[in-house]
C-alpha cells in the first residue's frame, strides 16, 4: 500500500539521510517503525534500511501533526485515513474533521500573530530614531533580568 | 445621524504619522463635530485594534472600522472619501 509506482522517486535513502532531511535521530525512524507508525521499512540484503519518497512524505505528516501537538496515538489514526480515506473508520474520520477544526482554529491565530509581527517590523522600519518596539521589549527585559549597561 | 468614525493609526517615532495628522485634522474641520468624530489610534497602546482592522503599517486611516488608507492619502482624495461617508451616513434614518 504504501509503494508508490516505479518510477516515482527514490527507494533508497539510508537512515543518515532521513535524518538529515527531517531532523529526526535514527532512534526516533526505527522507534516509529516499531510502533508501526511508519509501515515496515524494506531493508538490504545485509540488513540496512533503505527507505523511499513515500516513507519521507509520511514523516513530513508526522512532523507537521507534532508541530500541532497531535499525539502518536491520533497521528497513528490520521496516518490511517491518509492511507485509504475512502475506507476509513467512522472513529478515524470524526478524528480528522476534529484535527481539520484544530488546524483552521490555529490558523487563525497564525493570521493574527502574522499581522501583529508584521505591523511591528513595519513600526521598526518606519521609525526615525531607533527601534521603539525593541526599545519597549528592551526596558521590559531590563526590568526582569536587571540592566548590563552602565 | 451618527457621526462617522475616522481613526488615524500612528506610532511613536513614526516619521510620517505627525504630517498624516496635520492633514486629517485639515480635512475633517470641514465638517462639524456632530458629522465627524476622529481619533489619533497609538498602534503600540492598541496593538490588538490595530490588527482587527487590518493595519500593517503607519500611518493608516481607517472609517467607520475600514481601513481605508495605508499611507498617507493626496488631500483631494481624503477629502472625496470621507465627504462620500459623511453622505453615506446622511441617508441613514435615525
Amino acid at each position: 500500500m504504501d509503494d508508490l509506482p516505479p518510477g516515482k522517486g527514490r527507494s533508497d535513502y539510508r537512515i543518515g539521510e532521513i535524518t538529515r532531511l527531517t531532523g529526526l535521530s535514527a532512534d526516533t525512524l526505527r522507534y516509529y517503525e516499531k510502533i508501526r507508525l511508519l509501515p515496515q521499512i524494506g531493508r538490504t540484503a545485509a540488513g540496512t534500511r533503505l527507505y523511499g519518497e513515500r516513507d519521507l512524505t509520511h514523516l513530513r505528516f508526522i512532523l507537521r501533526a507534532k508541530a500541532m501537538n497531535f499525539s502518536l496515538d491520533e497521528i497513528a489514526r490520521l496516518l490511517e485515513m491518509r492511507g485509504d480515506p475512502q475506507h476509513a473508520r467512522d472513529e478515524v474520520r470524526e478524528l480528522t474533521q476534529q484535527k481539520l477544526q484544530e488546524v483552521e482554529r490555529h490558523l487563525v491565530d497564525l493570521e493574527t500573530l502574522h499581522r501583529e509581527l508584521t505591523l511591528l517590523v513595519n513600526l521598526c522600519r518606519g521609525a526615525s530614531d531607533g527601534c521603539p518596539i525593541i526599545d519597549d521589549l528592551k526596558k521590559g527585559t531590563d526590568l526582569f533580568f536587571g540592566s548590563r549597561e552602565k | 445621524m451618527p457621526p462617522i468614525q475616522v481613526e488615524l493609526f500612528s506610532a511613536p517615532n513614526c516619521r510620517r504619522c505627525g504630517k498624516a495628522k496635520i492633514l486629517l485634522e485639515a480635512v475633517v474641520s470641514l465638517w462639524p463635530e456632530s458629522e465627524i468624530c476622529w481619533r489619533v489610534v497609538d498602534v503600540v497602546e492598541e496593538l490588538d485594534h490595530a490588527v482587527q482592522i487590518g493595519v500593517l503599517a503607519t500611518p493608516a486611516i481607517a472609517v467607520d472600522g475600514q481601513l481605508v488608507f495605508t499611507a498617507i492619502p493626496a488631500e483631494e482624495r481624503l477629502r472625496d472619501v470621507l465627504r462620500q461617508h459623511v453622505e453615506q451616513a446622511r441617508t441613514i434614518p435615525e
